[in-house]
């Protein structure tokens, strides 16, 4: 029973997680029409502000997460957009080079500030709960928890407020967005910062519950791309479904086989998706 | 008849312009380990051969419309391939090197047909996860592949120095460059580039996009995976770092700064960016910085590559020579 | 009978693009196929050439039941066909145009392109005379060095007909060839389309014009999918209150 428990909340815990990074790849294709392969190491990189936050500077765990989370946010949506992505949109040659660049940039100052040692941050709460005879890390509800407040908030935002009807206008007739006014920039610029906001968040999380390591941005990315493959490109809800798939394997295969067999398997899926599927669940028909 | 004498002449303008610098060119690489003393720089040209082919090869898929972002773990099936051949089997090189492209054009060939239907951005990304996913069953089978460990104990080519590696690579390198600028310059490589501009118009035409698209992938990847098995027999150890989607990343960036459209794009491409930060490695670990700052420049400046650049000049000295004024965007 | 189609029916979704089509063309003839816009034209070709497939109906080509093929290989049988939208190579000169279309007569293999084998070479200074000869049948000559993409709109139609005639077909499936022309353009685009019928080539083609409706033999015409005439330029005029019905052509002939 309690394996049963674990394995439920360890699914939800990986879902959130991938879901809230994915997010940002996702808007990142749909509004700007970019693939930012960068989205990873800028997942990385807010976890490690909020390891630096909270450890050099001694701030409050809590505050270093959300203010990883502006710095990234404000990075994003201020610097990438205007300076990095807007420069090349359309030409997807050169905006691969330079999500290279960005990769390179951080990924190397991570190396030369912390160098290859794994670290750690610590638990935003230290407790376990006791439910009946079963024991359950704190930190995982928590997870679980913060996630879903944020992806509802997102949710909400997008279907209820201007700038988020905007956002879903643009993400499925940019032309059309321009001729209705809309600031297509800007809203690039506001999908942006929130998908690098989310990024930080989890990667803070995560960097919590497991470790932080220079590479852990590679491994996001893939399980991004994979998110938004298997949901179709151009759907949000989309992304959710997937990400509880990928979660739901990613949690539970390796109690039967090894961590490399899961990962085989979840590739195995993203493939023949591409090949007898390739909209995904609810993408736009290819 | 004259004028089908001038015609079978014309024909065969599928020469190598200029040939007499390349010809200059490598009698210079040939003569340079008599010069050098260095073992390390020696090191340093043959890993950018082997950058050389993989771009190259690389560029060849992409003139039909495909760009590949799994090129290393191609790579790295032609590697793995003749490393476990040789030390399981204990084959030799001469035997496992060709065998091992053929393993890497044989898989190239069967996921072909399903990936080739796939519209670019979509050929890319199931490129990418076959890349990775490569990778991936390479460590299921960790027994006989060494896993995230890497495979070692490889038998070498050449024992002792690394003179006659040198060597051997720089003739792979003509070699595959030949033979991929031949593809180019031939029927094959023109129906190559028409799948790539407009596939409707091709097939009206009789050509066969899908079995082309599975030609092109077959050739670069045999390329690929002869200078993998190669890279094998050279190293002596394999490991997954060598062949992860970063790697496949590196070498379409190498591809897009150099400039995409000339063959010359991807040597032009690996050379400023494997050679320039070698020159500054003195800087350890703040080295990434150069590649950083190179690509910058480029990507900023040079829509079209470093190539694009060169075409650019000698574009505007012909225009200012012709007192033309310049109609259309290069 | 060269072509002979059968019930051809088409949905897209919900919608009917063509609703149980019977035509012919025989050996010879020039088809013109007319109706307003929406009405199918370009399906047929479409369905013709293999790029569509048929839900019903079948289609026949020189004796060879050819529904489903696919395009390349109803091509090798001897269908040519233009496009009506970027009929052409974009980055490849005019008459990189013509030469990468000749692609099936003389067909060189790999081995021999690869190779530079004396067939080979053969065959592509034959391709050479060939492109030259058409490039100067269509009057594109002067601009052979010229990027496809770079050329006017007239030209680039004309390069589309002259790219068609490289694959030398039994049937030429012209879609709009004149769109977009030009009064001297369209006279110099007829003189081509007559040389071309004189040369023995089969030609079925859609047009909105009815200068070119004079010369065909038959014309076939299409309305939201189903065929609602079909005779000679002089019985089509006398449905004329009909035609102009479903599309107010102006008859200024």
């Amino acid at each position: 029973m309690e394996t049963a428990v674990n394995l439920v909340i360890n699914s939800l815990v990986l879902s959130s997680m991938y879901i809230l990074v994915a997010l940002g790849f996702a808007f990142a294709i749909s509004i700007m029409g970019i693939f930012n392969f960068a989205h990873g190491a800028l997942y990385m990189v807010g976890g490690y502000i909020c390891y630096q936050l909270a450890g050099s500077f001694g701030l409050n765990q809590w505050l270093s997460l959300v203010l990883a989370a502006i710095i990234l946010g404000s990075f994003g949506g201020f610097f990438l957009e205007r300076y990095c992505f807007r420069p090349f949109s359309g030409d997807l040659n050169r905006t691969i080079v330079i999500s290279v660049a960005i990769i390179l940039l951080i990924e190397t100052t991570a190396n030369i500030l912390f160098g290859v040692h794994v670290q750690s941050i610590p638990p935003y709460i230290s407790e376990i709960l006791k439910i009946g005879t079963i024991s359950i890390s704190a930190d995982r509800i928590l997870t679980i928890i913060i996630g879903v407040f944020l992806l509802s908030t997102l949710a909400f935002f997008i279907r209820w407020s201007k700038t988020g009807q905007q956002m879903l206008a643009v993400s499925q007739e940019p032309e059309g967005a321009i001729l209705q006014g809309i600031r297509t920039h800007r809203i690039s610029a506001i999908a942006l910062a929130i998908g690098c906001a989310l990024a930080a968040v989890a990667g803070s999380l995560m960097g919590s519950l497991f470790e932080l390591s220079a590479f852990m941005g590679d491994y996001m990315l893939i399980k991004s791309i994979q998110l938004v493959i298997l949901g179709g490109i151009g759907s949000i809800s989309g992304v959710l479904v997937g990400g509880l798939i990928i979660g739901i394997i990613d949690a539970s295969l390796p109690l039967l086989t090894n961590a490399a067999v899961t990962e085989f398997v979840g590739l195995m899926i993203v493939i023949a998706i591409l090949v007898f599927r390739p909209q995904g669940f609810f993408g736009r028909e290819v | 008849m004259q004028n089908f004498q001038q015609n079978l002449s014309l024909a065969c303008r599928d020469k190598i312009k200029q040939p007499v610098i390349y010809c200059v060119l490598v009698i210079i690489l040939s003569l340079l380990p008599i010069v050098i003393k260095s073992t390390y720089v020696i090191q340093i040209f043959i890993i950018v051969f082997v950058y050389i082919i993989a771009t190259s090869s690389l560029r060849t898929i992409a003139t039909s419309g495909q760009v590949s972002l799994g090129h290393a773990g191609f790579m790295s099936i032609g590697a793995y391939s003749a490393g476990i051949m040789s030390k399981l089997l204990g084959w030799a090189p001469w035997i496992t090197i060709p065998l091992g492209a053929i393993a890497t054009s044989a898989i190239a060939i069967l996921v072909g047909y399903p990936f080739s239907r796939l519209r670019s951005i979509y050929f890319s990304m199931i490129s990418l996860f076959f890349g990775v996913a490569i990778l991936s069953i390479n460590s299921v089978f960790a027994e006989y592949t060494g896993g995230s460990y890497g495979l070692t104990g490889i038998p070498p080519m050449f024992i002792g120095s690394k003179i006659p590696y040198y060597y051997y690579f720089l003739g792979l390198t003509v070699f595959s460059l030949l033979f991929l600028y031949r593809i180019e310059s031939c029927r094959i490589g023109m129906s190559f580039k028409a799948i790539a501009q407009s596939p409707q118009v091709a097939s009206s035409i009789g050509i066969n996009e899908s079995g082309y698209r599975v030609l092109a992938l077959a050739v670069g990847c045999f390329i690929v995976g002869l200078v993998g098995a190669s890279y094998a027999h050279y190293n002596t150890v394999l490991s997954h770092s060598s062949f992860n989607f970063l790697a496949s990343i590196y070498l379409l960036v190498y591809m897009i700064v150099g400039g995409i459209q000339s063959f010359g794009g991807p040597i032009i491409g690996v050379v400023i960016l494997v050679w320039v930060p070698e020159l500054f490695r003195d800087l350890k670990e703040f080295t990434p910085y150069i590649f950083v700052a190179i690509i910058l420049v480029v990507v900023y400046v040079m829509p079209k590559g470093i190539t694009g650049l060169f075409e650019r000049v000698k574009l505007w000295i012909k225009m200012r020579r012709e007192g033309k004024v310049i109609t259309h965007a290069s | 009978m060269l072509l002979k189609i059968d019930g051809l029916t088409k949905h897209f979704g919900g919608i009917t693009a063509l609703n149980h089509i019977d035509m012919y063309v025989n050996q010879g003839e020039m088809v013109g196929l007319i109706g307003p816009n929406g009405a199918g034209k370009t399906t047929v070709f479409n369905l013709i050439t293999g790029f569509l497939r048929p839900n019903i109906g079948k289609i026949f080509f020189d004796g060879y039941a050819i529904t489903g093929m696919k395009p390349h290989v109803i091509a090798k049988l001897g269908i040519g066909r233009t496009f009506q939208l970027n009929p052409f190579f974009g980055e490849f000169t005019v008459l990189q145009n013509i030469l990468a279309s000749f692609y099936l007569h003389p067909k060189s293999n790999l081995w021999d392109a690869f190779f530079n084998t004396h067939t080979y070479r053969r065959n592509e200074a034959y391709i050479l005379e060939q492109a030259t000869e058409i490039l100067v049948q269509v009057g594109l000559y002067k601009v052979k060095d010229e990027l496809a993409k770079n050329l006017p709109h007239g030209y680039q139609k004309m390069l589309g007909m002259a790219r068609a005639l490289a694959t030398k077909p039994k049937l030429l499936l012209l879609d709009e060839p004149m769109g977009g022309m030009s009064s001297e353009e369209i006279d110099f685009a007829l003189t081509a389309i007559q040389k071309t019928r004189q040369q023995g080539i089969t030609i079925l083609l859609i047009e909105h014009r009815l200068q070119i409706m004079d010369f065909c033999d038959r014309i076939i015409v299409l309305s939201f999918g189903t065929k609602i005439a079909e005779g000679t330029i002089h019985e089509i005029r006398k449905k004329e209150e009909v035609i102009k019905a479903y599309f107010g052509i102006d008859h200024a002939t």
